[in-house]
């Protein structure tokens, strides 16, 4: 067992042999990469002046006011590409390029990922293919568009449930043929070591900004940090430079989709038990025979039926809580939000919001909490709208 | 208590024959069937038995499409044990190994599991999704006697990893042909050749090659390094498009067994 593959029990690379030496290839490139300053020059570069970093962190002041709290919005929403997805993209595209390799493949559900990978291999004349679950496709037709705007192509994928996991099993399969010569970008902070330490490295720039930011604003430390957590990129990055800070609690807000008793949620870690999936092991939402089970959010990007090691380990240690939000706490925290301060968040930030609000419940105005808002809500339009003429709504 | 497949390739050395290894999904198109395709197999000297998994990664359309009906029509590791256990009761001596994923192993607790394959005569296991590095606990509960092996994989990019794999393998070394998955047109990798000779000579226990193979013309070239040869995905399509028939099977496995060792 290689032991720094794992965040206690979880973790590690359950992998087909023929991705272990890749593997060993991408971390100790990843590894050489993050301590020279060259790299870190040039992705640092990036994300100021091609991302927009840094990202505000806004004190909402309206809903501060109401809820009796400070509460503060680290605005990721405002990246280029609109969401945090980008950041890791960069990261990870600039250390395909030092590699040599000429093509990236990545998996997409939301198409928030895909449109951030395509939009990288862009920037940096890479050939780009992105595979997407065929429902995924037909319910995201928008961002379908922009990706082939952005010169990638696009895979829809016809196995399984047709949704992200059935993507990310036929990006992995097609990185097991082509490794070679193509590097996976991987979304979120699942996969195999090393993918959840370097989706968490590219990622922690959310929380060194933000605590450097509330600093300056209030002198010390935040009292809770909280983020949404579908395989759990955005949250991971948003709790990474706080974790070593025991008095800041950190919370990841799961999402419920119908409710936790039902079978329509994509809370794998309050209902689901450890498993390997997608190369790691973690929690996972199966049935009685290990089968996968079929996650649901209103939320395409929480619409995953795991969740990255390093949460699972954070749970079980008791650093983090993890608490889950229905959709339709969501949708009332999303349009609340948008009513209150003028910011559309995507309906994945909203659960935290909506959490944000439950938990503000116990603090005094002297605190403060910051939420991470992942990603801006401009492409849930028509979900928004379905929702609110109440017609229900896809998935 | 020996094992089953030890067994087999011993005899087989001793006649100068190659190996023939067929791929089934269990519970495709019903456990009953499977039993029955599997007792039609005479000429067939190991047969894998896919327990089906609702995300396999190692494998082309072919048996994932042969997994997700499987699953449908409510095939389950359970159900596969009771399967086994019918067989080895009716005296079917047949050596079996079970090809899955390593979350149905974890779901049904891996000391469980290695227990229960004892009791059901499950001879061995192939866990694409398990590398070396992550075999601990299942080997741990494999240790306690050698009735059921864990059977390694290599692939043509394994290298340096090879003599680290193969060291204390057992039953016999199952070389991926190619990159990737399962049920790939014989589309092998560019170095195939020079991969299973150096497979070959540092393994002490027999090589078999899988993944793209259709036909025994495919392996010719590479007769006279491996032990024998193993065909999954085109199996499952010829005996689909022969309605999972007993007489399919048993036609195309002793006609692919007796042209293996005829080349």
């Amino acid at each position: 067992m290689n032991k720094k593959a794992y965040y206690g029990e979880y973790g590690g690379q359950y992998v087909s042999e023929s991705l272990m030496n890749t593997l060993q290839e991408i971390d100790e490139a990843f590894e050489a990469a993050i301590k020279d300053p060259e790299f870190l020059q040039q992705y640092h570069y990036y994300l100021k002046q091609y991302v927009g970093r840094e990202t505000p962190l806004y004190l909402a002041e309206r809903l501060s006011e109401k809820y009796g709290t400070k509460i503060y919005l680290k605005r990721e929403d405002l990246n280029h590409t609109g969401a945090h997805k980008i950041n890791n993209v960069i990261g990870q595209i600039l250390l395909a390029k030092r590699m040599g390799k000429k093509k990236i493949i990545a998996e997409t559900g939301a198409g928030q990922h895909g449109v951030a990978t395509a939009t990288g291999a862009a920037l940096f004349n890479m050939e780009c293919t992105v595979f997407m679950g065929e429902e995924d496709v037909k319910r995201q037709a928008l961002n379908v568009m922009r990706m082939e705007m952005l010169g990638a192509k696009v895979v829809s994928v016809r196995s399984g449930s047709n949704t992200l996991k059935d993507a990310t099993n036929e990006a992995i399969r097609t990185w097991a043929k082509t490794a070679e010569d193509t590097f996976y970008i991987i979304g979120s902070a699942i996969g195999p070591y090393p993918y959840p330490k370097m989706v968490k490295e590219f990622q922690a720039v959310i929380s060194r900004e933000a605590k450097k930011q509330h600093m300056e604003a209030e002198g010390r430390l935040p009292d809770v940090v909280m983020a949404c957590v579908g395989g759990g990129s955005n949250s991971i990055g948003m709790f990474a430079d706080f974790i070593d800070e025991p008095s800041v609690q950190l919370i990841g807000v799961e999402a419920a989709g119908k409710g936790i008793d039902t079978n329509e949620h994509a809370a794998s870690m309050a209902k689901g038990k450890p498993g390997v999936l997608h190369g790691t092991r973690s929690y996972l939402l199966q049935d009685d025979d290990g089968n996968i089970q079929l996650a649901h959010s209103i939320s395409a990007g929480l619409d995953y039926p795991g969740v990255g090691p390093e949460h699972a380990y954070l749970h079980d240690t008791g650093r983090a809580q993890y608490v889950p939000i229905t959709d339709s706490e969501a949708m009332d925290a999303l349009m609340e939000l948008t009513q209150i301060e003028g910011i559309i968040p995507a309906i994945e930030s909203a659960h935290a919001v909506a959490y944000a609000f439950k938990k503000a419940k116990e603090m005094t105005p002297d605190q403060s909490m910051i939420i991470c808002l992942s990603g801006r809500g401009d492409k849930d339009v028509n979900t928004i709208s379905d929702y609110l003429a109440g017609k229900g709504y896809l998935n | 208590m020996s094992n089953r497949i030890e067994a087999q390739l011993a005899q087989l050395k001793e006649k100068g024959e190659k190996a023939f290894i067929t791929y089934l999904t269990a519970g495709l198109p019903d456990m009953e069937t499977t039993g029955k395709l599997i007792k039609a197999q005479k000429d067939t000297d190991i047969i894998e038995l896919g327990i089906p998994f609702s995300d396999p990664i190692a494998d082309g359309p072919v048996i994932q499409q042969a997994s997700y009906e499987a699953i449908l029509a409510g095939a389950s590791l359970k159900k596969t044990f009771a399967l086994m256990e019918s067989l080895r009761a009716e005296g079917v001596e047949k050596p079996i190994v079970f090809m899955m994923y390593y979350n149905t192993i974890v779901n049904y607790g891996i000391e469980a599991f290695a227990a229960k394959c004892r009791q059901a005569g499950v001879d061995g296991l192939i866990v694409p999704d398990l590398p070396m590095e992550e075999q601990e606990l299942l080997r741990a509960a494999l240790t306690v006697s050698d009735e059921t092996i864990l059977i390694q994989l290599v692939s043509p990019i394994s290298a340096d990893r090879i003599p680290e794999i193969v060291k204390d393998a057992k039953g016999f070394i199952y070389c991926v042909s190619s990159m990737g998955v399962t049920g790939q047109a014989a589309d092998f990798h560019a170095k195939v050749k020079e991969y299973l000779t150096y497979v070959k000579e540092v393994s002490e226990i027999p090589v078999m090659m899988g993944f793209g193979i259709r036909q025994a013309a495919d392996v010719k070239d590479v007769k006279d390094i491996i032990d024998g040869a193993i065909v999954g995905s085109h199996f499952i399509t010829l005996l689909r498009e022969n309605g999972f028939s007993e007489e399919s099977a048993e036609e195309y496995t002793t006609k692919f067994k007796t042209e293996l060792n005829a080349m």
